[in-house]
């Protein structure tokens, strides 16, 4: 047995090991579906609705994929785990896209509950084409925050991994604008958003929805693309020194 | 050099520090196809680290290692290679929320020409728990699992490291059984261990590490030889002193109702032994046992 089962196996264990773990799989669906219908449908009698449904979607997917990768990745270094399959013939791409798609699929539960209760409830009316995109530019999104994942499970222990990304999280979260719309912000937070992966997420799900800061789209994707490859980069190196 | 005396493993003067700590110092061991090498030493003595170091785990600073003849260049071990071995480690586990079963059809899908999940289910003898997950196993049923996951892709070179580690006397026999049943099917066997009648049980060659340094190697009969005394077991009313004045005598020791004497060369003490005393009776000698060999390799490394 090779080649294609094997990655499919790795994937949907991958997936049923964190699926049978409640304590994160009610936390990662829960939380973004109750800042947003609290903040987005109910809050203000559901007055930016639409705008938050992007920036809470963002919200959404980047916390499983960051978590799953980072304490996943720690946890299994820790224990050994990693190291056996490293020792196996498991090509390592086996493992990381198995660890991916179970972010994604993580991504795409967020992504429906989250538009369900915004067309339900928020009364949040897009095109076809504008729920696709925004569906699709927050899959791919997913990616850097992935990666960012990896980086701190490769580094961290197993204990230290959940806290700092959440330290991360959360913060980075807030300063990019997914909680509170972003032109609340005083000037100087608005320009210190830019550093965040997440902000540049933020607005090219906006620009679906034509709420956005309007910078163009090539600035965004740009700081996206680097922040993707240098994360690469630096995980393939942390990895080398595993 | 005929074919079943290949080396499949062969290291040499390997070194290795941690921190300017050396933890391997020069080490040299090697392993003939079909055969058990056992890595004998007390805890902290470089033995995981060896391993690692042949599987490539950790850089080494200097020396060889080869595989199946071929020459490993760093820590880099091919695809091709890890296809045909297999390996537990010391601090093993598997993913807590996965079932025995699953465990194992996910380890089996990494090799070519790996085992059923009915046939490793079986060389654990989980079946009755194929369904449990791993973290609800005890301690010597996750050994049992990782040990089945070592053999996952039917491998020509398995490395145990402390396979019996935390298991009760029942099942470390039970396993030493299996580990024997491995090697008459062909495969060759590296084991580390501190327990010195697990080495003295499987294996064909014995390299005691000490220290970062192998201070003793050979087959079990050879390292007793090694050791080179003979203890001499009789009855005698010769006095202490008498008895430690006899040539070649080391050591002394008085039991219930005889004498054992160390000797190093027990034809002479046995001659002048009788010269002494004439009455001596129930005459006995023994090579010196290998726990007892093993305690005065390492008692002698600790007073160096």
């Amino acid at each position: 047995m090779s080649g294609l089962s094997l990655y499919y196996k790795e994937a949907r264990y991958d997936l049923l090991s964190i699926v049978r773990t409640p304590a994160f799989v009610l936390p990662a669906l829960a939380f973004p579906l109750m800042f947003y219908l609290f903040f987005g449908v109910f809050f203000r009698g559901g007055a930016g609705a639409d705008y938050l449904l992007v920036t809470y979607s963002c919200f959404g997917i980047m916390g499983p994929a960051m978590f799953n990768f980072a304490a996943g990745i720690a946890s299994d270094r820790a224990h050994g785990w990693l190291t056996l399959k490293q020792l196996s013939p498991m090509p390592f791409s086996a493992y990381l896209l198995g660890k991916l798609s179970t972010s994604l699929v993580f991504s795409m539960v967020i992504l429906l509950l989250l538009f369900s209760a915004g067309a339900l409830l928020g009364k949040v009316e897009l095109h076809t084409s504008q729920w696709l995109l925004l569906a699709l530019t927050m899959l791919l999104g997913t990616l850097p925050f992935a990666l960012l994942g990896l980086l701190l499970g490769l580094s961290l222990s197993d204990k230290a991994a959940p806290g700092v990304v959440n330290l991360l999280y959360l913060p980075m979260a807030f300063l990019s604008g997914l909680w509170l719309p972003l032109f609340l912000f005083p000037g100087w937070l608005q320009q210190l958003a830019w550093i965040w992966p997440s902000f540049h997420l933020s607005q090219l799900g906006l620009k679906v929805i034509a709420q956005d800061q309007g910078v163009a789209i090539g600035w965004h994707l740009l700081v996206l693309l680097v922040t993707t490859l240098l994360l690469a980069l630096a995980c393939a190196r942390r990895f080398r020194q595993l | 050099m005929q074919a079943n005396t290949e080396a499949v493993l062969a290291v040499n003067t390997l070194h290795k520090a941690y921190n300017r700590q050396p933890v391997l110092q020069g080490v040299s061991v090697d392993l003939a196809a079909g055969e058990i090498l056992a890595i004998l030493g007390p805890n902290g003595a470089g033995k995981t680290t060896l391993i690692s170091a042949i599987l490539g785990l950790v850089k080494v600073d200097g020396g060889d290692i080869s595989l199946f003849g071929q020459r490993q260049q760093g820590s880099k071990r091919s695809s091709a290679l890890r296809q045909r071995l297999g390996v537990m480690m010391q601090i093993g586990t598997a993913s807590a929320n996965l079932t025995v079963a699953e465990q194992c059809d996910l380890f089996a899908s990494y090799y070519r020409n790996g085992k059923t999940v009915a046939e490793l289910l079986q060389i654990a003898g989980l079946q009755a728990q194929a369904h449990n997950r791993f973290g609800l196993l005890s301690g010597g049923q996750k050994q049992r699992l990782l040990f089945a996951l070592a053999l996952a892709g039917k491998p020509d070179l398995v490395f145990l490291d402390e396979p019996t580690l935390g298991m009760d006397v029942q099942a470390r026999r039970a396993l030493w059984q299996q580990i024997r049943e491995l090697k008459q099917s062909g495969v060759s066997i590296v084991l580390t261990t501190h327990y010195l009648e697990e080495a003295e049980q499987l294996a064909d060659s014995i390299a005691v590490l000490q220290g970062g340094q192998i201070v003793a190697q050979g087959s079990p009969a050879q390292l007793t030889a090694q050791i080179s005394g003979k203890q001499i077991y009789c009855h005698t009313l010769l006095s202490d002193q008498q008895l430690l004045a006899l040539p070649a005598v080391v050591q002394l020791e008085r039991q219930q109702h005889r004498i054992c004497l160390v000797s190093q060369a027990a034809e002479q003490t046995v001659l002048a032994l009788l010269q002494a005393d004439a009455n001596v009776s129930a005459l006995e000698v023994k090579a010196v046992a290998l726990e007892q060999a093993f305690l005065q390799l390492t008692t002698q490394e600790e007073v160096a």
